[in-house]
């Protein structure tokens, strides 16, 4: 009357029955396919990256394309052709860089999220911290102020806040592109509630240090909020990064301050998919800063972009 | 009803043995309290009764039927959980009758709206509610009825927990920990409850507890376990008096129990730190622990049997705890004495002393040798006061 | 003494000053603009503005245009909301259920959430090219199967051709749903996850002793009640992302094919900024703040009513 059923894992809770493998197998193969369809455009992406035009063309050449070397037409009718000779996947991501300023808008997108960041910080965290611990007349209807502005999409400001920068004239610069992310509510009242938990003692405790006010913002609280802070700081590049809307609306000629997003752009006006390979290849360069990112810091990415489920 | 019969069971957790060859007979109607400290695998054992768990060895019988390997649903016991495990989107009355809707309702029978407009469904519901209201009434809790969960105190959702577990009449309760979330004076009065209900039901009770004063009030009997072993099973006033291990000894009783390095000489004399305290019955010669409960302690002169110095008194209104300085012994040693007890003073020297025979033995291993029989030690120590 | 007092009282001002007055000018002013312009029927650069009333309100309700964007916004939000919230439902249960591999399907599944979407659109776009995509060399691989052109739509397609998907009015607002779906599934399913793993245990526990041997009791009595909080999050989350649904209208089919895809916020972009049409384009704004004020009210209502538990 021995029992045999030595390996029945603990969560099961119909226990005494061994596990059937092909129930598992099966939500294997269900996600597998699911998974399949999720990473088909990525697959797509990168191969196409890899491929010749022809390659493109007669859909050949497996996944990483032959790499059997080609002419370029556009550069052979005004150079020798044995000049003009490329390696599909060379010509492709040296395309991608050289026809519009990739590395310009790469750098424009850095500029602008770590811009954005900063200045999201800096005006965040005092206020969040007179909200949390400091006790003052009117604290209530500020926070309530910030409670309401959750509310308002981003979106649905946008023509005002266009006309507000089309008057001032900063149509087509950073300003235009920063100065309307640089406050955010979601950023004070993440904050305040985190610092909500942070036990007064330790305030006290640095006023009894002599540690000014604005010294205790700085130098306790922040580097106590540092876990939130990332998770927020995840969010807002994230966001700001793939953000295509907004810089949509204010950039609308000089190339050279276009977000990563907005590079995309130029090939749209291709007809005709005549230039694939090099749209794949600066598709792939702009994706893959942040797939890289998320790869490695998997959860901080996932508890950062998630963040919005606080609200 | 029926006996319990746990045989030979084990049970690993990866590398970690959590169980090792437990065997155990509950009888019919018994009250049984497995303790022991966190991590002693009396949790585990008794998920393994209800089958939440299943063991990597042993069997485990409802009288002769072995029942590994049966669903939990299926063996006829009721589980009362530490947290309560309360369905928070149920009522009162739906909480406590899951157990029968979940049995005599079949899939139909029990979706929402379609369900109620199915024949004999009604008359079903009716006689479960019927039940439901019988179990609330004898729980005390017929009012809540119509509550949630949520708005419950813990000794309310307590209640609840133990209805949901008594509606269904069960060969057997297991109970783990339920009272660990209350609050010390409700803890106390649900003590008292639990047993009065397992004396009004008859049942099997299996009741895992850290807290030895739980055991001990409520028992019929008492399983000690540590470090996946059983160290003992027995009546609680003999767990206390004849413990058969040191770590029994020490585990049940508050304050704990005091121990002074021994040594049994050839002739069998036990001597305590150069003082000859009696003779053990046995055939163990060598190093020892004896182990003295401090009510059984007397403080008096100096010398006594041992001297020492009085360094703390606790005072409890009805008693005091005299906490002695021994030279030569790592922790002091506690006396319990009564609130007439003649008047302390702190730093003056002591003598400690105690009837020969309430003094346990125990061997190196720690298991107990025997009491030492003052009665045929003609040379028992001076006896001061 | 006294002033440092004085200075101590005036720190909190300090403190949320900045913030305050960027509040002020990028929220809540905007916001106001936004409902006073949309009653008038102002233009940049035009020298006079009139009130016009109701007159942007109606023309929306009326005209067979902003009829069409309703009636793309609601299909679009009606298709993406439930599909993305099934899937991402779906997907974490099964994962969660997983002995091995649960890491692996999250990290793929939540891919798409992280990628430049307009960048992602254009590879979509791309794979449903009507020659060169894979989606269409995959049908008509299919075309080879026995028997398959049984089904109505490997009939017409295997004898005519495949659908140009974003091409034709049909198929294309289709399309970009899907892309939603694909792009949110992700997104769902973290929250999913997370509202799983925070379910207490002994539940389980207690339902498998009180009867509930079939998965699909446990579901019944225990993970779908105790996800109530986060579905309603969920439900509201991806309805008010999906009447933000913007970036793939742009890029793949600019509202078109006739005005099929022609979704809210694509047409306060339209006429608000290309067309310079700031009345109308504030209406539009103001009918978008309105639905999403709606959606946050019914959750705060829904959490606060039936699934707060505590």
């Amino acid at each position: 009357m021995t029992s045999d059923t030595a390996t029945t894992p603990v969560s099961v809770p119909r226990t005494g029955f061994p596990s059937i493998p092909w129930i598992e197998l099966f939500k294997h193969a269900v996600l597998m396919v699911g998974a399949l369809i999720v990473i088909a455009p990525f697959l797509v992406m990168v191969s196409t990256s890899f491929k010749s035009q022809n390659e493109i063309e007669s859909q050949s050449g497996g996944f990483f394309g032959s790499q059997e070397q080609f002419v370029d037409h556009f550069c052979a009718a005004n150079n020798p052709a044995e000049e003009c000779v490329a390696t599909p996947v060379i010509f492709n991501y040296s395309t991608a860089f050289t026809r519009v300023p990739l590395l310009r808008f790469l750098l424009n997108g850095v500029i602008v999220t770590v811009s954005i960041f900063v200045c999201q910080v800096i005006i965040a965290l005092p206020c969040a911290y007179a909200l949390s611990k400091l006790r003052w007349w009117g604290k209530n209807v500020v926070f309530g102020l910030v409670l309401f502005c959750l509310l308002i999409p981003i979106h649905a400001i946008a023509v005002p806040l266009y006309l507000l920068i089309t008057k001032l004239g900063l149509l087509n610069t950073y300003a235009s592109l920063i100065i309307p992310s640089t406050i955010s509510v979601f950023g004070i009242f993440l904050m305040r509630q985190f610092f909500m938990t942070v036990p007064d003692d330790l305030i006290d405790a640095a006023r009894m240090d002599g540690i000014s006010e604005f010294g205790i913002v700085w130098r306790v609280m922040a580097p106590t909020a540092f876990p939130a802070l990332l998770a927020f700081g995840i969010f807002s590049v994230v966001a700001h990064w793939n953000d295509y809307f907004w810089p949509r609306m204010v950039v609308t000629g000089n190339e050279m301050i276009y977000t990563p997003p907005l590079g995309m752009r130029v090939y749209q006006a291709d007809l005709e998919g005549i230039t694939y390979g090099p749209m794949m290849a600066t598709a792939t360069v702009i994706v893959i800063p942040l797939v890289i990112a998320f790869l490695l810091a998997q959860r901080r990415f996932i508890e950062g972009i998630t963040l919005s489920g606080m609200k | 009803m029926t006996s319990l019969n746990i045989s030979n069971v084990s049970k690993s957790f990866g590398s970690a043995r959590v169980l090792e060859d437990i065997s155990l007979t509950i009888n019919d109607g018994e009250f049984i309290s497995l303790v022991g400290p966190s991590g002693c695998g009396k949790s585990t054992l008794l998920r393994i009764i209800a089958g939440l768990e299943s063991q990597d060895a042993g069997t485990i019988a409802l009288g002769e039927r072995a029942i590994d390997g049966v669903r939990p649903s299926r063996r006829n016991l009721a589980m009362v959980f530490q947290s309560y495990a309360l369905y928070p989107h149920l009522t009162v009355a739906q909480n406590i009758g899951v157990p029968l809707t979940m049995r005599q309702l079949s899939h139909w029978e029990r979706l929402p709206v379609v369900g109620r407009f199915l024949p004999g469904a009604a008359a079903k519901r009716r006689i479960i509610r019927a039940a439901v209201e019988e179990a609330a009434r004898s729980l005390d809790i017929g009012h809540l009825l119509d509550r949630k969960p949520g708005q419950l105190s813990g000794g309310q959702r307590q209640r609840v927990a133990v209805g949901r577990a008594l509606v269904r009449q069960p060969e057997a309760f297991l109970l783990d920990e339920p009272l660990s979330n209350l609050d010390a004076k409700l803890r106390v009065h649900m003590r008292t409850e639990i047993a009065e209900l397992h004396r009004t039901l008859g049942a099997t009770f299996i009741y895992v507890t850290h807290d030895q004063a739980e055991a001990m009030t409520m028992s019929d009997r008492i399983a000690v376990m540590m470090h996946g072993r059983l160290l003992q099973v027995a009546p609680p006033h003999e767990v206390y008096s004849d413990p058969t291990n040191i770590a029994v000894a020490e585990f049940i009783g508050s304050p704990k129990i005091n121990t002074f390095p021994a040594e049994v000489a050839g002739d069998g004399t036990a001597i305590v730190m150069g003082a000859a305290l009696g003779r053990v019955q046995n055939g163990y010669r060598g190093a020892a622990t004896i182990g003295v409960r401090p009510e059984s302690l007397r403080i008096g002169q100096p010398p006594g049997r041992l001297a020492g110095t009085l360094r703390h008194v606790e005072n409890l209104g009805n008693e005091y705890f005299l906490h002695v300085e021994v030279d030569g012994l790592p922790s002091r040693v506690v006396a319990r004495v009564g609130h007439d007890h003649a008047p302390f003073s702190l730093g003056a020297p002591v003598g400690l002393d105690w009837p020969a025979g309430r003094a346990h033995v125990f061997d190196q291993a720690g298991g107990q040798i025997g009491r030492v029989n003052g009665a045929v030690s003609p040379f028992v120590g001076v006896v001061n006061g | 003494m006294a002033n440092s007092g004085t200075q101590a009282r005036a720190i909190p001002y300090l403190f949320s000053l900045p913030a305050l007055l960027l509040i002020l000018a990028l929220l809540l002013l905007p916001m106001l603009i936004s409902l006073g312009l949309s009653l008038t029927d102002y233009t940049l650069g035009a020298p006079d503005v009139e009130f016009v009333w109701f007159e942007n309100f109606e023309r929306i309700f009326t005209r067979s245009t902003y009829m069409k964007m309703l009636s793309a916004t609601f299909w679009y939000v009606i298709i993406v909301v439930p599909g993305s919230i099934a899937l991402g439902l779906g997907a974490a249960l099964l994962i969660n259920s997983l002995t091995v591999g649960k890491g692996f399907y999250r990290t793929v599944f939540f891919l798409p959430v992280m990628a430049t979407l307009v960048a992602m659109a254009m590879v979509w776009e791309f794979m449903l090219h009507p020659t060169l995509g894979i989606v269409n060399e995959g049908l008509e691989g299919l075309c080879a199967v026995p028997g398959i052109t049984a089904i109505g739509f490997f009939e017409t397609g295997c004898a005519d051709g495949f659908p140009h998907w974003l091409g034709e009015r049909e198929t294309a607002l289709w399309v970009l749903c899907f892309i939603g779906i694909w792009q949110a599934v992700g997104f769902n399913m973290v929250l999913y996850m997370a509202g799983l793993t925070a379910i207490p245990r002994e539940l389980y526990n207690a339902a498998s002793v009180d009867g509930a041997d079939s998965a699909w009791d446990r579901f019944r009595l225990v993970t779908w009640p105790m996800l109530g909080p986060t579905n309603v999050f969920v439900l509201t989350i991806t309805a008010i992302r999906s009447f933000q649904a913007f970036d793939t209208v742009d890029m793949l089919t600019e509202g078109g094919p006739s005005k099929s895809t022609y979704v809210i916020m694509y047409a306060i972009f339209e006429k608000g900024v290309q067309q310079n049409l700031i009345g109308v384009g504030t209406a539009i704004t103001v009918l978008f703040m309105a639905f999403v004020f709606l959606l946050t009210f019914l959750q705060r209502y829904l959490v606060e009513r039936r699934v707060h538990y505590a």
